[in-house]
């Protein structure tokens, strides 16, 4: 071999990896502008006629949220018809106090939602990690139909298992459950499976090498060090669901969802802040709860 | 010597994936032996520690240990009694990471504690004020209460040690139990190993020849899977080990 062609070979393995980067870095450019190009030539990148006035609007009626009207309301609102014929009068703070109360009802349809979709889904996907993980070595063809139905529940949405479900077991919770349970079952499952694949082999060689039996060696080297893991995937991929169950109103799951359907339909711009700033509330304290939760599990 | 045999082998022979890992024709120890085993990686220590400790069945030939025919596998509740007997410090510092430095040691009592307070880690008073004393025992009572995974290397074999300690073997098989410590930590776990099988026999494999007079009253030395000495301690100076492992190199 000359040396040139020694050398020649040197500077292609230097740089292919470069290359090759340059490469995929072009090709993302140019879908991205693919996309953008043919949007444009489609002509559906407009903005609206008026987006500032209509978004000025908005976010004023966003900046006054629904339940101030609760201190702030008028207690003695008159609804007229065009020739000045009083038709009703509402007191607008008692009306935003039932509409607070339906709220809560809603807020709390959605946390039950939640919270009994995650767990279903972290029973149902328990089985099926203990089949796909890869160093218990379950028999070939189990893990490959676990590991199928686990791809499957991961790559279909929740709204899209709602949808479904409500057909079939009709309006109400039910349904978001389901869908819940079904969808975050294929998020549970790989997590499961990655706990129980970062098993210490070490920890089981220890407790194995003093005579322990199995059922020993289960509760004291896998248990402990596969429960922490356990525990902080539900909790993380709760939380997750907690957020993805107020969206499933939308498809008549009960909850928020439906509160945002309503108040986006009728443009109360305020009720939608109103509702917002619960989720907003709920989520983030969810989330700081089961952070802290986390950190100390681990 | 007359005392009873605590491990016989005979006509040994050990392979994996067609590769002979360990030929050895005949081997004796006695109980409470203290015997070193040298050699190049590869030469067949961890494969013959595997042997005796059942984590692996031999190929042909007889083995037995503290009594026990190894020449077939066991059944697996013979396989526990005899591991009960047997405490093993490995290299690769075998602790549960999650659970306490205590009760890493009280895992070593899990022959005498079964059942419920097994599985649930609620083990007799007397166990815990014996791991207590084994703790105190390695120098390590104030770190009782702290994660194993928290430990440095030389802590985790001192741990180790404890629970051979409470667990009582007539066999320890030490496999490099110093391999990643510095001298002095190396100097003390060895001192604390020797310590806590008096009365047991201990198979340990080290390199380190300056480690050789505090382990072992007997060294093997083992080549290509045979035995290619088998001296007492004084026999082996440090000239004599590097010969060994420098001609088994050229070899």
């Amino acid at each position: 071999m000359s040396v040139f062609s020694i050398q020649r070979r040197r500077f292609i393995d230097r740089f292919s990896g470069r290359l090759g980067f340059f490469g995929l870095t072009l090709i993302y450019a140019l879908l991205v502008a693919a996309c953008f190009g043919t949007l444009l030539q489609e002509n559906e990148l407009s903005l609206g006629r008026n987006p500032i006035t209509n978004l000025l609007k908005t976010a004023g009626e966003f900046a006054r949220p629904s339940f101030v009207d609760l201190w702030l309301g008028n207690p003695q609102l008159e609804y007229r018809s065009d020739d000045g014929t009083v038709l009703r009068v509402e007191n607008r703070q008692e009306v935003e106090a039932d509409y607070l109360a339906g709220l809560a009802r809603a807020t709390w349809t959605t946390i039950r939602i939640a919270t009994l979709g995650s767990l279903l889904g972290a029973l149902l996907a328990l089985p099926l990690a203990v089949l796909t993980a890869r160093n218990l070595a379950a028999p070939k063809a189990l893990a490959g139909l676990a590991k199928i139905i686990l791809d499957i529940a991961r790559s279909i949405h929740t709204l899209v298992f709602g949808l479904v479900l409500v057909g079939i077991v009709g309006l109400g919770p039910t349904a978001g459950i389901l869908a819940i349970g079904l969808h975050s079952m294929g998020t549970y499952g790989k997590l499961f499976a990655e706990a129980i694949e970062g098993l210490d082999m070490a920890a089981i060689d220890a407790v194995k090498s003093v005579g322990a039996g199995p059922t020993q060696v289960f509760f004291n080297a896998v248990w402990p060090s596969v429960l922490p893991q356990f525990v902080s995937s539900h909790l993380y991929v709760w939380e997750f669901n907690i957020r993805d169950s107020t969206i499933l109103g939308l498809i008549g799951a009960g909850g928020l969802g439906l509160l945002i359907t309503e108040a986006t339909s009728l443009f109360q711009w305020g009720r939608l802040a109103t509702v917002l700033l619960v989720i907003i509330v709920m989520v983030s304290s969810f989330d700081a709860i089961s952070r802290r939760i986390r950190q100390a599990l681990l | 010597m007359t005392a009873r045999p605590c491990i016989a082998l005979n006509g040994l022979s050990c392979t994996a994936a067609g590769r002979s890992l360990l030929q050895i024709e005949k081997l004796d120890i006695a109980q409470g032996e203290r015997v070193a085993i040298v050699g190049h990686n590869g030469a067949g220590k961890s494969t013959l520690l595997r042997l005796l400790s059942g984590f692996m069945p031999p190929a042909h030939g007889q083995l037995s240990v503290l009594g026990r025919e190894l020449g077939q596998p066991l059944a697996s509740s013979e396989l526990r009694a005899l591991r009960l007997e047997v405490g093993q410090v490995l290299q690769g510092l075998h602790l549960v990471g999650r659970l306490t430095v205590l009760e890493n040691v009280l895992i070593g009592s899990l022959g005498r504690v079964t059942g419920w307070r097994s599985w649930t880690r609620c083990f007799p008073a007397n166990e815990v004020a014996s791991a207590t004393e084994a703790l105190q025992a390695v120098g390590l009572l104030a770190r009782a209460e702290a994660r194993a995974d928290k430990l440095s290397g030389g802590e985790r074999q001192k741990v180790a040690i404890a629970r051979l300690l409470l667990q009582g073997p007539r066999l320890i098989l030490a496999d490099e139990p110093t391999a990643a410590l510095d001298p002095a930590a190396a100097a003390e776990v060895c001192q604390l190993l020797v310590n806590a099988a008096a009365g047991a026999t201990l198979i340990s494999v080290v390199h380190n020849p300056a480690l050789l007079p505090l382990l072992a009253d007997r060294v093997i030395g083992l080549k290509q899977g045979r035995i290619a000495f088998d001296l007492p301690t004084v026999a082996v100076d440090e000239k004599k080990l590097l010969d060994f492992y420098v001609a088994d190199a050229a070899g």
